[in-house]
C-alpha cells in the first residue's frame, strides 16, 4: 500500500489485483458467453457447445415476427433516448447552474430528485400511469414514458452538473464582465463551452439510462414498446437464441455511444490541458 | 493606429471618498479616503484580509461600496458595469479562458463590441506581438508557463484600452525566479501604455520595487499612503514600521522627562532617547504612550563590558539571542534589550572582524538624528501619510 | 432587461422542479390517493377506505413477502459491501498512476451503461444445467452431476443482484476513499500500524459516507426490484415489488397502491436509519 520508492509490492497488491481481475471477469463473462452465442450456427440451442458459426439469428431478429416488433421498438427507443438525452442536459445544466446560489426552497428541490432517484421505478411508473389514467390521457411513449424516464435521469444529471460547478472557477465568468460581455455572452462563450465535457458525460447517462430503463416504461409507455420491453417479453419464453442477438446488438449501440462521450471527453480535456513539451519556465521569448 | 498612443495626461486618477464595505456583520473596508494620481504605480500592501482586494474590486466594479464614492477622473462610477468605467482586472489565477487560443482570448473584448473576427483577430495579433507573444497566437492556455500566461493576460486586458488596470496579485502564483523578472516587465508596460496600474500584493520589497505609491492598510484602513521610500524609510505608525520589516519600534510609557530627553519603559527595561524637538513642555507627558522607530542598519554593535552596564541615552543592551547570515550583512537579534525584540543588521565585513557568538552581552547604539517618532494609532487614516510629530529624522 | 440574481434562479431550476412535480411528486400523491380506494373486482372506486391497507397488513404473504426481501436486500448489502469496498480500495490504494486508476474504474463502470435485463439474462446459459459452469465442473472432474441450485434459485437472484449493482457500492465508496489524504495512511504507517489496523481504524471511518451512499442504492434497488427475481428464481420464488407488479398485470390498482405505499415506508425507514448512521448530505452536495 505505500508508495515504495523501490517500486517493489507489497503481498497485498497482488492479492488485491487477483480478485480485482476475478471481479473483471465476473462482471463481463457472463455477457461475452451472450455474445459468442448469438452467433450460434442455425442448428445451435441456447448453451454451449457452438454448432457452427453465423449471422442467421441476428438475420432471424431482423426479418422474423414471431421475435416482435424489433425495428420499431428499436426506433422508439432510440428517438426517447435522444429526446431524453436533450432534456437532460438542457434542465440539469441551468438547475445545476440554479444551485450555485442559495435561494428559497433549493433545498427542496434538491432532496426532491434524490427521493426521485432512490425511488423503485415501478412505484414511480404505477404513479405515472394512474395519473394520466385519472385524467383520461393515454399513456404514450413519448410522453409519459417520457416524463418517467426524466424522474430517473435528471437526479443523475443534476449530481453530476453539482461536480462538474465544483470545480468550476468563477473568475472565468467575472473575467468575461470584466472584459465588457453580458450575461448571456457569458453564457453562451464562456460557461457553456468550459462545462461541455461535464454535458457530455450528462448526455451519456441521459442516454443509456434512457435507451436501457424498463421499470417505469413499462408501465407508462402506453401501447407501443420499447427495446427493453421487447426483451422482456422474450425472456418469457426464450426458445432461440434470437434473444442473443438481441443482446449482443443493443449492447453495441450502448458500447457506441460510451465510446462517443468518453473518447469526446478525453480529447477535450487533452487539448485544452496537454502542456507543449517544449516549453520550459526558462526559456522565455526573445 | 494604436489606440493607447492617444492617451491624454494623467488619465486614470482615482479617489475614494468615505469608501465603506460591509458583508453582512464584518466590515472589509472602514470609511476611506484616498487619491490616487493618474499614470501612478500604486501598490496596495497589507496581509490578508486587511481589505486591499476588496477595494481593487470596488474600483474595478465587482463590488458596489456600501457608503462612499468611488471617483475615475473625477466621475462616480459606483454602480457603472466595469467596461463602463474604463478599468480593466487582471486576475490572481489570470483566468484566461482554457477553451480559446491566445488570439481569441485576447480579442475577447473585442468580440463583446461587435468587432468582425478578421479585424479583431488582427488587432489582437497586434497586442500580442507588444508583448511579445506573437509566436504563440494559436496556443491554448493550458500551453503557456505562467509567465507567458501572465502576458497574455495583460495584452487581454490592455486592449480595451483602460484608464486603470487592477491586478490582483499577479506575480503571487510565480516562482521566486519568474517572479522578479516579472516584476520588471510589468513596470515596463506601466510605463509604455502610460496608464494608472493598481497592484495588490502582500510582499513588502515587491511593493517598494514596483510602486510610485504604496498604500499600506490593515483591518480595513489605511494605515499609510505615500511614496516607496517614505514607508520603508519614515514609516508612520508602529504597524507600517513593523509590516515593512527593516526597523526597530520603540514603544512604552514615558515615565519621565529631563532637557530633552524622554525615558520610556518599554517591557522591563527602561530606555533613554532623544525628546523630538517639537515636544512642548505638556505634549507629550510622563505617563504617556510613546512610539519611536530606528532602522536596524543605523544601529551600531559594541561589546558590552557586563550584562547589567548601563546603555546611556540613544542606546539599548542585551544578549545576543539570534545571529543569521544574510550575504551583505548579519541580521542579528538581541533579546531583553527593550518590551519586543531588538534588531541590529551588521555589515558583513565588520561582524567578521570580530564576530560575536549566541548570549554575548551587547549594547547598540544610534545616533539622535536616526531616530523616527511614530503617531499612535490613528482613528481616521488621513489622504496621503505625512512624516509625524518631529522634523527629527526628516 | 435586467434579471435579478434571484428570479434568474428560479427561472433556471423551474424546468427540473416541473418534471419532477408533474412526473414524480403528483404521481406520488396519486398513488397515495388510490391506496384508499376501492376495488371491485374489475374497477377502482373512488372512496376513503383503510381496506387495503387492512389487507395487505394483515395477510400472512405480505409477511413472507417481506422477509424474503429483506433477505435479499441484506445478503445482496453484505456481499456487494464486501466485494465493492475490496474492488475500491485496490483502485484507490494500490494502483500508482491516475491513468490506470482512471481506466480500470471506467472499465468496472461500462456495464452500468447497458441493458440490465441482458445482464441479468446472461446468467442464464452459464449457470443452467447445460451451462458453461456445469460443463467445466463436469468437464474438469469435480462433480459427476451439474449443479441443480445454481439457476432458478436464491443463489441465482443474489448472483444477479450482485452482478448488477456491486457497482453502487464501488463509485461512492471510491469517490470517498481517493479523498482521504494519502499522508494520513504515511503518517499511521510510521507510527507502526499495520495494514489491517489502517484499514480499520483510519479508512473505513473516512469512507463511512460513501459506504452510506453505496448501502443506500443497494438496498433501496433491491427492495423495489420485481423482474430479476422473477426471472432468476424461475418464477419460484417472489418480491414485495413482484407480488404488486401481478395486481397492477389484473389491474387491482387499489391493492397495489397501498403495497406501494407500505413498501415506501418501509424503504424510507432503511434509509432513515442508515442516514442516523453516517450523515451524508455533505458528501453528495459537495
Amino acid at each position: 500500500m505505500q508508495k515504495l520508492q523501490t517500486g517493489k509490492r507489497p503481498l497485498s497488491f497482488y492479492a488485491l489485483s487477483i480478485f480485482f481481475g476475478l471481479f473483471v471477469l465476473f462482471l463481463y463473462g457472463p455477457m461475452s458467453a451472450i455474445y459468442i452465442l448469438s452467433f450460434q450456427g442455425p442448428t445451435g440451442g441456447l448453451t454451449f457447445p457452438m454448432r457452427g458459426w453465423s449471422l442467421h439469428w441476428f438475420d432471424a431478429l431482423f426479418s422474423q415476427q414471431r421475435t416482435g416488433d424489433f425495428a420499431g421498438a428499436f426506433t422508439r427507443s432510440m428517438i426517447l433516448a435522444v429526446m431524453v438525452l436533450l432534456l437532460t442536459v438542457a434542465i440539469s445544466v441551468i438547475a445545476g447552474l440554479a444551485f450555485r446560489r442559495r435561494f428559497v426552497g433549493a433545498a427542496f428541490v434538491f432532496y426532491l430528485a434524490v427521493a426521485s432517484l432512490i425511488m423503485p421505478g415501478l412505484l414511480v411508473g404505477l404513479g405515472v400511469g394512474l395519473t394520466f389514467q385519472t385524467l383520461g390521457v393515454q399513456t404514450k411513449w413519448f410522453a409519459s414514458a417520457l416524463g418517467a424516464q426524466l424522474t430517473w435521469t435528471l437526479p443523475f444529471g443534476m449530481l453530476i452538473m453539482f461536480a462538474v460547478l465544483s470545480r468550476f472557477n468563477r473568475a472565468y465568468e467575472e473575467a468575461a464582465r470584466d472584459l465588457g460581455a453580458t450575461n448571456w455572452q457569458i453564457f453562451l462563450w464562456v460557461v457553456l463551452p468550459i462545462l461541455f465535457p461535464g454535458m457530455i458525460a450528462v448526455a451519456l447517462f441521459g442516454f443509456t439510462l434512457s435507451y436501457d430503463e424498463f421499470p417505469r416504461t413499462l408501465l407508462t409507455s402506453g401501447a407501443a414498446n420499447t427495446l427493453p420491453m421487447e426483451i422482456w417479453g422474450m425472456t418469457t419464453n426464450v426458445t432461440s437464441p434470437a434473444l442473443y442477438a438481441l443482446g449482443t446488438v443493443t449492447t453495441l449501440v450502448s458500447f457506441i455511444a460510451i465510446a462517443l462521450a468518453l473518447g469526446s471527453i478525453a480529447i477535450i480535456q487533452w487539448r485544452r490541458s496537454r502542456p507543449v513539451a517544449n516549453v520550459s519556465s526558462a526559456k522565455e521569448p526573445e | 493606429m494604436n489606440p493607447a498612443d492617444q492617451r491624454p495626461a494623467a488619465r486614470g486618477s482615482i479617489e475614494l471618498a468615505g469608501v465603506t464595505k460591509r458583508f453582512g456583520e464584518t466590515i472589509a473596508v472602514r470609511n476611506i479616503d484616498l487619491k490616487i494620481p493618474g499614470g501612478c504605480y500604486c501598490c496596495l500592501l497589507g496581509p490578508s484580509g486587511c481589505g486591499k482586494t476588496t477595494i481593487l474590486r470596488m474600483i474595478a466594479g465587482h463590488e458596489s461600496p456600501t457608503e462612499g464614492a468611488v471617483l475615475i477622473d473625477g466621475e462616480n462610477v459606483v454602480g457603472k458595469l466595469p467596461v463602463e468605467r474604463g478599468t480593466a482586472m487582471m486576475f490572481q489565477s489570470y483566468a484566461l479562458f482554457p477553451h480559446l487560443s491566445c488570439t481569441d482570448n485576447v480579442a475577447f473584448n473585442l468580440k463583446t463590441r461587435g468587432v468582425e473576427k478578421t479585424e479583431r483577430r488582427a488587432r489582437a495579433r497586434d497586442m500580442l506581438d507588444r508583448v511579445r507573444m506573437k509566436s504563440f497566437a494559436d496556443r491554448l492556455p493550458a500551453q503557456l508557463s505562467g509567465g507567458q500566461q501572465q502576458r497574455i493576460a495583460l495584452a487581454r486586458s490592455l486592449i480595451t484600452n483602460p484608464r486603470v488596470l487592477l491586478l490582483d496579485e499577479p506575480l503571487s502564483a510565480l516562482d521566486e525566479f519568474l517572479r522578479l523578472q516579472m516584476r520588471g516587465e510589468l513596470r515596463n508596460i506601466q510605463a509604455e501604455f502610460g496608464i494608472t496600474f493598481i497592484h495588490v500584493t502582500h510582499t513588502q520589497m515587491e511593493a517598494i520595487a514596483l510602486a510610485d505609491m504604496v498604500v499600506v492598510m490593515d483591518q480595513g484602513q489605511i494605515e499609510q499612503a505615500a511614496s516607496a521610500r517614505d514607508v520603508y524609510d519614515r514609516p508612520r505608525t508602529g504597524y507600517v514600521a513593523h509590516f515593512m520589516g527593516g526597523q526597530n519600534v520603540l514603544a512604552g510609557t514615558i515615565t519621565s522627562r529631563q532637557s530633552g530627553n524622554f525615558t520610556i519603559a518599554s517591557g522591563n527595561k527602561k530606555i533613554d532617547i532623544t525628546a523630538p524637538r517639537s515636544a512642548t513642555a505638556s505634549s507629550p507627558a510622563v505617563g504617556d504612550q510613546f512610539e519611536v522607530a530606528v532602522r536596524r542598519d543605523r544601529v551600531r554593535l559594541t561589546r558590552a563590558p557586563s550584562q547589567a552596564a548601563d546603555a546611556g541615552v540613544n542606546a539599548v543592551t542585551g544578549r545576543v539571542s539570534g545571529i543569521e547570515y544574510q550575504g551583505t550583512w548579519l541580521k542579528i537579534s538581541i533579546e531583553d534589550a527593550c518590551g519586543e525584540g531588538f534588531v541590529a543588521n551588521v555589515p558583513d565585513d565588520q561582524f567578521f572582524a570580530d564576530p560575536l557568538k549566541m548570549g554575548d552581552p551587547v549594547i547598540a547604539r544610534w545616533d539622535a538624528d536616526e531616530l523616527h517618532y511614530l503617531v499612535a494609532r490613528p482613528g481616521r487614516a488621513a489622504a496621503n501619510g505625512s512624516t509625524v510629530v518631529a522634523a527629527a529624522g526628516s | 432587461m435586467k434579471v435579478s440574481p434571484a428570479l434568474t434562479s428560479y427561472l433556471q431550476i423551474g424546468p427540473l422542479l416541473l418534471v419532477l412535480l408533474l412526473f414524480f411528486g403528483i404521481p406520488l400523491l396519486v398513488v397515495i390517493a388510490y391506496s384508499f380506494f376501492q376495488f371491485d373486482g374489475i374497477d377502482s372506486v373512488p372512496a376513503f377506505d383503510f381496506v387495503n391497507y387492512v389487507d395487505v397488513l394483515t395477510s400472512g404473504v405480505t409477511l413472507s413477502l417481506y422477509l424474503k426481501t429483506l433477505y435479499y436486500a441484506v445478503v445482496v448489502w453484505a456481499i456487494t459491501l464486501l466485494v465493492g469496498f475490496t474492488v475500491a480500495y485496490f483502485l484507490a490504494f494500490h494502483v500508482q498512476s491516475l491513468i490506470w486508476q482512471m481506466a480500470l474504474f471506467l472499465l468496472c463502470t461500462v456495464p452500468f451503461w447497458t441493458s440490465n435485463i441482458i445482464r441479468m439474462i446472461s446468467w442464464i446459459p452459464f449457470l443452467g444445467r447445460n451451462g458453461i459452469f456445469n460443463n467445466a465442473l463436469i468437464g474438469a472432474g469435480i462433480t459427476q452431476e451439474p449443479l441443480e441450485f445454481l439457476l432458478f434459485s436464491d443463489f441465482a437472484v443474489i448472483i444477479a443482484y450482485v452482478h448488477l449493482f456491486t457497482l453502487f457500492m464501488i463509485v461512492p465508496i471510491f469517490n470517498a476513499m481517493a479523498r482521504i489524504d494519502k499522508s494520513l495512511i504515511e503518517a499511521a504507517r510510521d507510527g507502526g500500524a499495520t495494514g489491517w489496523r489502517i484499514i480499520w481504524d483510519i479508512v473505513v471511518p473516512l469512507s463511512k459516507t460513501g459506504i452510506a451512499l453505496g448501502s443506500i442504492f443497494v438496498v433501496t434497488l433491491v427492495m423495489g426490484d420485481f423482474f430479476v427475481v422473477k426471472v432468476m428464481s424461475g418464477s419460484q420464488s417472489a418480491s414485495i415489488a413482484m407480488a404488486m407488479s401481478n395486481q397492477i398485470a389484473m389491474v387491482q390498482y387499489p391493492p397495489a397502491a397501498a403495497s406501494a405505499v407500505i413498501l415506501l415506508i418501509v424503504v424510507s425507514l432503511m434509509v432513515a436509519a442508515i442516514l442516523r448512521v453516517v450523515d451524508v448530505r455533505k458528501e453528495i452536495a459537495g
